[in-house]
């Protein structure tokens, strides 16, 4: 990965978590304000409910009192007081009082809390009304279970004392609290109110009432309702009615007690969260839209910053490259006076630094290379040189010494003066021929054909010495290789030349090509005596031979024709293991060999 | 004018008070029975003059008034008087020759002078179109079923011709048209709650001459006497009396008025819900059904009062009209003030085994009722009086203390 993608990458994590983290900041910001604002809004419609009850409890108490006043009540109150009253010799009041009044409930009670005359009940006369010792302080309206013949009901009641005489009667009267009751209550549009009459033990979902009776799906309310239950207290929470979440409704579950704090009822003040989810989508939609662009501009402005950032750094990876591969030429032109600019101004001046350094080696190289060769030309030259100077020192004294034998003599020097003469033009064939090392002819080439050229060329050889075997292990799809064949196949009779040279004993040669990455192996390995470390790593020294009779000049060549091509060598070997020279030729395009070439010519490897 | 409310002039009367009384009063004005019984449960003459008692009670004699006719001007005779009992009686051989009837049972007949006395043994007949016929002091002038009944003074009536011409009787109409075309003076007579006041008129209220009680039929699921027991002590009956029934009626828990009997007190009517409690002793018992006359207007809060007296002892009782009552509350006449008569009268009508009286002490009678009441599959309540009121220009308006109306001695100020 360039270090282009790799800021990009960093510039678009970077933006990419910024996003995500303001987003994640913003999204939790709106959701806690619009709760808030839900919150508000539910606070305010409880409150408007608690209003309106407030108000209908006014209603009732205006009811109640006119009752109270009337002629009727007036006259049961001075009976009352004069003793006169008989348990429920005015049975019927209760009932007319509430017609008169609209009133759902009515109740005429003794000051012993005894019930004379009961609208809703009318049986009941007799009886005493227990919710009369809480409610006579109530000024206002007030919650209250109502007993009824066919079972119980919430009412909304007030009681008004009518004092004549030392002994109250007490009013007491209400509506009915039920569907017909919520049906009356000014609901906010996108609001619904149900209400929970805590009639029972346990949680009933009939009782649970909207507008138009038992109100459906109470079941998922009832959770709700039972916190209320168990807390007393206000309860708010959302309920989900089908998956969508437009659908679910913020419920404010209010508790509805009686005088004696007891928990009679629980209205439940519903509001649509539509409008709310729809405003979130919108608004999420939104942020989803201006995030994205936002993401997509900062990954451009990242794209446009780390090309900018980059194009300094490309410059000095490339010429870097450059020198890498010999070019000590390469200069990085970047008019900067930050780190970079240092950074390129430093390189250039290591780049001076290193050709000034490679000439110095260079010219170094080439005293030493010219030292070693005319050590080399003296050795070699010295060898057949003392023969000639004996055998002409023979001739001369056998001249002067035994001129009868000097024929004889003279035969047998000139014969040996030739041969030596010969080996003096052997040599100096031979580092004529490493000086005439030619350029690489590249074309697509098989290696594998390569080592079987070579290798019918050695059969011949190798049927002589039966005692080294040759092996090969070619890889059969093989690819072509952009190379010089002829030069492979000097290179390869070299290796496989040596490989019998290691092995005078015999043994076996193996030859083997694969396919790695970017180039084909070819290798040479034999079960010779191999080489110490320190003879390996000498190995490609020109001149040097571990040999008794090599130039040293064999591997040198193999070395020199693997660089033209752009390839490395390189040896492995173990004592009385055997060695392998194993040569990787790249199977880059020729454009990209065009480097090889260089690099081989610069002896990269 | 009068006013009164049967649907259709039903022979032998229905169950129901209200239409028994229409009818009874009613059919007083077309004919006469045999004999009657004053209040104090003695026999008086009707179209029967004399009587007496033969073979132990199993044979009595009558002696019809001489000169009684029907109102189609034929004979009362023993033989036509004998003709139509022997055809309400199957059971008894009636025989009627010159002016004397009799009739002949295989079993004593004690009350026999009573029976006859119920408006069900009186005399009568209809003509082909269905017109009653009797010996009374009115006959039939016009009849629209359901609507009107007009009578007509009997010319010929053994007892006198009444004072009035005509009676116009308005059927079907409730106690309240009645009591308001009273109020506005368009009648002249009409029945009225016992405990009613009426500007102007005269009420009269009779002796406790019905019985409101409870009834618990055989396929009750108030099969446990110790529940019917427990709802028996568990009624407060003195509340319902003052409040329900605005003080008119007696609590009882008698069948039989102590007017009739003298011993009602023996049977308790307080109220006692600890002790019903304790009858009950915690153990389960099934929730009762407890039904009521949707046409008495005052059953229904009663039947409410009860359902709630029944709750303190921890009993549940439900009212309902729909639906197979546990019980039910009703109302019935004592038609006659003989006891014997109106014990077996209200066995009848309530639907129980008819009593056994083995004689006419007070300690038979006694016994009997007690066998009634005992497993209180009946609960008495109330004795109730039935009322009726006269308007101003009505005179000599005086009905009897059992009930029954005194129209023909009534006379009229010309308006």
């Amino acid at each position: 990965m360039s270090f282009r993608q790799k800021l990009l990458l960093l510039f678009a994590f970077t933006v990419l978590l910024c996003v995500v983290v303001i987003s994640a900041s913003v999204w939790s910001t709106m959701r806690s304000s619009f709760e808030g604002a839900n919150e508000e809004r539910a606070n305010a419609i409880a409150a408007q409910f608690r209003s309106e009850f407030q108000r209908r409890g006014d209603e009732v108490v205006r009811k109640v009192e006119a009752a109270a006043a009337t002629e009727n009540v007036q006259r049961m109150a001075l009976e009352v007081n004069r003793g006169a009253s008989d348990s429920g010799s005015d049975v019927g009041e209760a009932r007319n009082l509430a017609e008169q009044q609209h009133l759902d409930f009515l109740e005429l009670v003794d000051h012993q809390g005894i019930i004379l005359s009961s609208s809703q009940w009318q049986a009941k006369f007799g009886y005493p009304e227990p919710a009369i010792p809480a409610a006579i302080g109530s000024a206002g309206g007030f919650l209250k279970r109502e007993e009824l013949p066919n079972g119980s009901t919430l009412g909304l009641f007030a009681v008004r004392a009518v004092r004549i005489g030392e002994q109250p009667l007490y009013v007491i009267g209400g509506e009915r609290l039920d569907q017909g009751f919520l049906s009356t209550l000014d609901i906010p549009t996108g609001t619904r109110v149900l209400l929970y009459q805590n009639l029972d033990e346990k949680w009933n979902a009939k009782s649970l009432l909207d507008l138009n009776g038992p109100a459906a799906g109470a079941n998922k309310i009832a959770p709700l309702v039972e916190h209320v239950r168990r807390s007393g207290e206000e309860t708010r929470d959302i309920i989900h009615w089908t998956a969508d979440s437009a659908d679910a409704e913020s419920f404010d579950a209010i508790p509805l007690n009686g005088p004696n704090q007891h928990l009679l009822g629980v209205l439940l003040v519903g509001s649509s969260r539509r409008p709310l989810v729809e405003l979130q989508k919108k608004v999420v939609s939104t942020a989803l839209l201006v995030g994205g662009s936002g993401i997509l501009v900062a990954v451009a402005a990242s794209l446009w910053f780390a090309a900018r950032v980059t194009r300094p750094v490309g410059s000095l990876a490339e010429a870097a490259r450059r020198v890498a591969v010999g070019d000590l030429a390469a200069k990085v032109d970047i008019d900067s006076n930050d780190e970079l600019g240092e950074l390129a101004s430093a390189f250039n001046r290591m780049t001076e630094d290193l050709v000034q350094q490679k000439e110095r080696t260079l010219q170094a190289e080439r005293v030493a290379a010219w030292r070693e060769l005319g050590r080399r030309l003296a050795h070699e030259l010295k060898n057949p040189l003392f023969p000639l100077q004996v055998t002409v020192e023979n001739l001369v004294r056998a001249k002067e010494k035994s001129p009868q034998m000097f024929e004889e003599v003279f035969h047998e020097g000139t014969t040996t003066l030739l041969a030596e003469i010969n080996n003096l033009k052997t040599i100096v064939g031979r580092f004529s021929e490493f000086a005439k090392m030619p350029q690489p002819q590249r074309k697509p080439t098989q290696v594998n054909e390569v080592v079987d050229s070579v290798l019918r060329v050695f059969q011949a050889q190798l049927q002589q010495k039966n005692q080294v075997k040759l092996r090969t292990e070619l890889e059969t799809d093989l690819p072509e290789i952009y190379a010089d064949p002829d030069l492979l196949h000097r290179v390869l009779s070299n290796l496989v030349l040596n490989a019998i040279d290691a092995m005078p004993q015999g043994g076996e040669i193996t030859v083997r090509t694969r396919s790695v990455p970017a180039a084909v192996e070819l290798s040479v390995s034999d079960t010779g005596s191999g080489l110490t470390p320190e003879e390996c790593e000498r190995l490609f020294t020109p001149y040097y031979t571990t040999k008794q009779h090599g130039t040293g000049l064999g591997l040198a060549i193999v070395q020199s024709v693997v660089s033209d091509h752009g390839g490395k060598i390189s040896v492995e070997s173990a004592k009385d293991r055997g060695t392998t020279l194993r040569i990787e030729l790249p199977r880059n395009e020729f454009p990209m060999q065009r480097h090889g070439d260089t690099a081989g010519r610069t002896g990269t490897l | 004018m009068m006013q009164a409310a049967p649907n259709a002039l039903a022979i032998p009367p229905n169950e129901a008070p209200t239409e028994y009384w229409d009818s009874a009063r009613i059919l007083a004005l077309l004919t006469d029975n045999l004999v009657e019984i004053d209040a104090a449960d003695r026999p008086q003459p009707a179209l029967a003059s004399a009587w007496q008692s033969e073979m132990n009670g199993k044979r009595w004699q009558f002696t019809l008034r001489h000169g009684a006719k029907f109102h189609d001007g034929s004979a009362a005779s023993a033989a036509a008087v004998a003709k139509i009992l022997g055809e309400l009686h199957s059971g008894w051989i009636v025989r009627g020759a010159g002016d004397s009837l009799t009739i002949e049972s295989d079993s004593p007949m004690p009350s026999l002078l009573a029976e006859l006395a119920l408006p069900r043994n009186a005399i009568l007949k209809r003509n082909p179109d269905g017109i009653l016929i009797g010996t009374g002091p009115f006959r039939v002038a016009e009849f629209q079923p359901g609507r009107l009944l007009k009578l007509a003074a009997n010319e010929e009536s053994w007892a006198g011709r009444p004072f009035v011409d005509g009676i116009e009787i308005d059927l079907g109409r409730s106690l309240r048209d009645q009591a308001i075309a009273f109020e506005l003076g368009k009648t002249d007579v009409i029945e009225a709650p016992p405990q009613a006041a009426s500007n102007g008129g005269r009420l009269r209220t009779s002796l406790p001459v019905e019985l409101m009680a409870l009834v618990f039929p055989a396929n009750s699921r108030a099969q446990d006497v110790r529940l019917r027991d427990a709802l028996a002590l568990a009624i407060n009956r003195k509340p319902i009396q003052s409040g329900l029934l605005r003080g008119a009626g007696e609590p009882t828990a008698a069948i039989l008025p102590n007017w009739m009997t003298g011993y009602s007190a023996v049977f308790p009517v307080q109220a006692d819900v600890t002790r019903a409690r304790t009858v009950l002793a915690d153990s389960r018992q099934p929730a009762l059904t407890l039904s009521y006359d949707p046409r008495d207007p005052q059953a229904q809060l009663i039947a409410d009062r009860i359902a709630l007296n029944a709750r303190e002892a921890g009993i549940t009782v439900q009212v309902s009209l729909s639906g197979t009552a546990d019980f039910s509350l009703v109302r019935i006449v004592l038609p006659s003030p003989d006891p014997a008569t109106s014990l077996r009268e209200a066995a009848r009508e309530l639907g129980v085994p008819q009593p056994l009286i083995h004689g006419n002490a007070v300690d038979d009678l006694y016994a009997a009722e007690r066998a009634l009441l005992d497993g209180h599959t009946i609960i008495p309540l109330f004795h109730l009086p039935v009322g009726s009121a006269a308007g101003a220009r009505a005179h000599a308006w005086e009905p009897a203390r059992t009930g029954d109306w005194n129209i023909p001695d009534v006379w009229l100020e010309a308006p």
